[in-house]
């Protein structure tokens, strides 16, 4: 089953391609490009803590950093690590989990379909024993640690952590040293089976790269998976924060913050919407040209770290103001009676234009770049969007939208502050 | 693409470099001020960019600046300063959609090179001064710019090594300079840095993008024309050098892991065919996720999560870095240089080789897919006097040889070990 995705505005397209292993192609050819970038992700991620596959089952619980975990062990097979194969292709290859996907991508130049070959096959293949899974507690080990070292991580952990009472995003992502000790193979392969289904799965190319050849290797290498009966745990989270404030010290210059506002979450789609149209109420209320950005910035409060963004997922969305600050509270406290202020007041026309403009733009500026497309092309295909959705909902969006948002979606009552402070020697 | 570079002097000491592809939606223009680094001027020189993005003579107030950039499509301005060897650059950009992409038409790239010069040229004075107002809150962002370094420990750590490496040399000069000379700046010193620079500096502008270039050559030719020029002849050379004793340092802190960073000289890379062979036996050593540092010290001895080499041509140096558990530093250390001799004596396959030169190869085959990966090589490739490009590059580095990387790797010599220590007693969480 092909399917054509075009854009009027861009003019161009992309193929969506029901393969019939169950794997989803989004291919993007990109004229005048040398490179292609390729990207395999299943529908997987840190919050999936608690699934059942079968409607009469109890929920299977495994422990907090599997996915991340099994994201590592994969590049192991029984004929060696996946790096080492890409080393004959010349590929540049990663990995990643995040709340709630994972995705295996190489980057190259030449001999696209000899990697491709090599990325299915390998996300295909799983091969764990007590042994390799042994050796891995100790490099994530170290891997938890770096990121227990780093304070713009720490900064934004501790705020799921205060904002989230049940929800499993406000478990790091790697889990703990004492989690994924937990870990076995019989485990790893449980997991595996259940949520690298190709029916969960897609395979996202942009670039320089021939869509027939991609799916011909994938008739060659991808058996039909049998068809998928998955329910992950839906955990009732309440629109209260766990705590107000949570800081950290730690041994940094100065201190920083990150300031989450709790949005109620709907579907996926609804969130992703939801998200491009709070792009641009952030643009207006503490975008650089915001008269909140300007007070902050010329007293002292914020410095060019200042950030604010929309973030969402399958069951969740935020709104998380960030930044080094040499007062943390009284900037939050500024943030929040400004969004009052223009909740009350209403969005200056002018302003929104401007934010609009600025939101399609960045949007545009992103199909430069085929790991940029790639990327897009999945989330928006997970949470039931194409890609230009994202385009034609910031390039059409009203007033309306973005004063109903800002009321429904920038509930200061359900906000969070985290902050790190320096040690106080130093 | 052919990307053979045109570059073309605009002015005295001035030089306009267009690299144009109608693949891409959006253009960069990019402006680079170069002078020697000194730790006298470097905060000096450092604040400048800062206070010209703030506002200029036709858009004096830095709101209504950055509506001017909302209004463009979200144009963005990079203001910020680069480090290349013994220079300092001081960096404005200007980047957008290119016309072709508004939703009205507006005539983008004029809008943007109006704006880069607008901001270079015109700042918004007081009595002949930058505003004193200005200087005070962007010599607060520097100071908190400078301490901020000790933030990211594996950045503290990297730049630790450095500076003990490089001692009194103008190599060991932090880009942003000093938190004690920034705390002397004044809109006195500050102004007398920016008519420096304006005057001084050899000056190299990139038009990166799929826009008509000779708008913006036209625009800046005309103001550079009007300036007053005595700018300092660039020198290209590289630096030759050897360590001749190891230097230890090691500092405690309150972190969970330790961070290891070994400075090595890398000794006389004056041709670029030596230059090309260093670049691969560092990737072939510790640049890829099947490299010696990464199969050993990580996937075989579990010691690390990360531990990597990477080769900066410009000061002569390679470094190593690796985050360790406190105890386990020394183990690392050892299996660091075993690896090394390993390299010198040619322990090592045709096979490894050969990946590491398609790893190569695929990495400079991509840089012409981004505007960012455009910028960085063609500006690398005039400050170091050559004017390759990717792919001609790309026929040099295919054709090194075993004997070429053993030689490369004799050159190196070990010069400075810098610890981190991982000293969780009074972690105060």
């Amino acid at each position: 089953m092909k399917q054509t995705i075009h854009s009027k505005r861009m003019q161009e397209s992309y193929l969506k391609v029901k393969h019939p292993s169950g794997l989803t192609l989004l291919l993007y050819p990109m004229e005048g490009f040398s490179s292609a970038y390729a990207m395999l992700t299943t529908d997987y991620g840190s919050v999936d803590m608690a699934f059942r596959t079968d409607a009469g089952a109890d929920f299977t619980r495994i422990p907090a950093g599997t996915a991340h975990f099994l994201e590592h062990k994969m590049f192991e097979n029984e004929d060696g690590d996946a790096f080492a194969k890409y080393a004959a292709t010349g590929a540049s290859a990663n990995a990643f989990t995040s709340f709630d996907k994972t995705s295996y991508l190489f980057g190259c130049a030449d001999h696209f379909e000899e990697s491709l070959r090599i990325l299915l096959e390998f996300v295909t293949t799983p091969y764990f024993t007590k042994q390799t899974v042994d050796k891995e507690q100790g490099i994530i080990g170290q891997e938890i640690k770096m990121y227990d070292d780093n304070p713009d991580w720490r900064v934004f952990f501790n705020l799921l952590k205060a904002m989230y009472v049940h929800h499993p995003i406000s478990v790091d992502i790697a889990g703990t040293v004492e989690s994924i000790a937990q870990i076995t193979a019989d485990s790893l392969y449980e997991t595996y089976r259940t949520f690298y289904n190709l029916h969960n799965m897609t395979l996202a190319v942009a670039g320089s790269f021939s869509p027939d050849a991609v799916i011909r290797i994938a008739d060659e290498i991808l058996k039909p998976a049998p068809k998928l009966w998955l329910e992950r745990e839906r955990v009732q989270e309440p629109d209260q924060v766990r705590q107000k404030r949570i800081e950290q010290k730690f041994p940094v210059a100065a201190p920083m913050f990150c300031l989450g506002l709790k949005v109620c979450p709907a579907d996926a789609k609804t969130n992703m919407v939801g998200s491009v149209i709070n792009e641009i109420v952030n643009e207006v209320l503490a975008g650089d040209a915001s008269p909140l950005y300007r007070r902050l910035y010329d007293s002292g409060l914020i410095n060019t770290t200042f950030d604010c963004e929309a973030d969402s997922g399958r069951d969740f969305a935020a709104l998380i103001f960030s930044g080094e600050s040499k007062d943390p509270d009284r900037t939050a406290e500024a943030i929040l009676r400004e969004i009052e202020r223009v909740q009350k007041e209403g969005i200056d026309p002018a302003a929104f234009e401007r934010g609009k403009k600025a939101v399609y733009g960045r949007y545009v500026r992103m199909l430069n770049r085929p790991d940029s497309i790639a990327n897009v092309m999945t989330g928006t295909y997970f949470s039931g969007l194409d890609l230009y959705d994202l385009l034609d909902t910031a390039a059409s969006s009203t007033i309306e939208q973005a004063q109903k948002r800002l009321i429904e979606d920038y509930r200061t009552e359900y906000a969070a502050l985290s902050v790190i402070k320096p040690l106080e020697e130093r | 693409m052919s990307n053979h570079l045109k570059r073309m002097k605009i002015g005295e000491g001035v030089y306009f470099t267009a690299i144009t592809d109608p693949k891409f939606k959006s253009n960069r223009i990019s402006v680079n001020l170069l002078l020697p680094l000194d730790e006298q001027t470097a905060a000096n020189r450092a604040i400048v960019p800062s206070v010209l993005r703030l506002r200029y003579r036709d858009c004096p107030d830095f709101t209504q600046l950055n509506e001017k950039l909302d209004d463009l499509y979200g144009a963005v301005v990079d203001a910020d300063v680069r480090k290349y060897g013994a220079y300092q650059i001081i960096n404005l950009s200007v980047q957008t959609l290119d016309d072709r992409y508004a939703i009205e038409p507006t005539p983008l790239v004029q809008e943007c090179a109006n704006l880069a010069c607008g901001m270079l040229f015109d700042p918004y004075l007081e009595k002949g001064l930058f505003s004193e107002e200005d200087v005070r809150l962007e010599k607060q962002n520097l100071i908190d710019t400078i301490e901020s370094e000790f933030n990211d420990k594996r950045e503290y750590a990297i730049n630790r090594c450095i500076s003990t490496m490089f001692g009194d040399s103008p190599l060991a000069v932090k880009k942003y300079g000093t938190r004690e000379r920034a705390q002397e700046i004044t809109a006195q010193s500050a102004t007398d840095a920016y008519r420096e620079l304006l005057r001084r500096s050899a000056v190299e502008i990139l038009f990166i993008g799929s826009g008509d270039p000779s708008v913006a050559q036209q625009v800046f030719a005309g103001r550079f024309a009007k300036t007053e020029r005595d700018p300092i002849v660039y020198e290209a050379s590289l630096p030759i050098s050897s360590a001749t004793e190891v230097k230890t340092v090691r500092e405690d802190i309150d972190i969970a892991q330790g961070k290891l960073v070994m400075g090595f000289r890398t000794g006389d890379t004056s041709s670029p065919d030596q230059v090309n062979a260093m670049k691969m036996m560092v990737a072939l050593y510790g640049g890829t996720p099947f490299s010696r540092l990464f199969k050993n010290v990580r996937e075989k001895l579990s010691l690390c999560y990360y531990c990597a080499a990477r080769y900066d041509k410009a000061s002569g140096m390679m470094m190593v870095d690796s985050g360790v558990e406190t105890g386990n530093e020394q183990k690392a250390q050892e299996e660091i240089l075993r690896q090394l001799a390993l390299v010198q004596q040619g322990d090592f396959d045709q096979e490894e080789l050969d990946s590491t030169i398609l790893t190569i190869v695929n990495a400079l085959k991509s840089t012409v897919d981004t505007l960012s990966g455009l910028e960085n090589w063609y500006l690398t490739q005039i400050l170091s006097g050559s004017e390759e490009s990717p792919l001609e590059n790309v026929e040099k580095v295919s054709r090194i040889d075993k004997q070429k990387i053993q030689k490369a790797a004799a050159q190196i010599t070990l010069d400075t070990v810098f610890f981190l220590a991982a000293n969780k007693e009074g972690q105060d969480q």
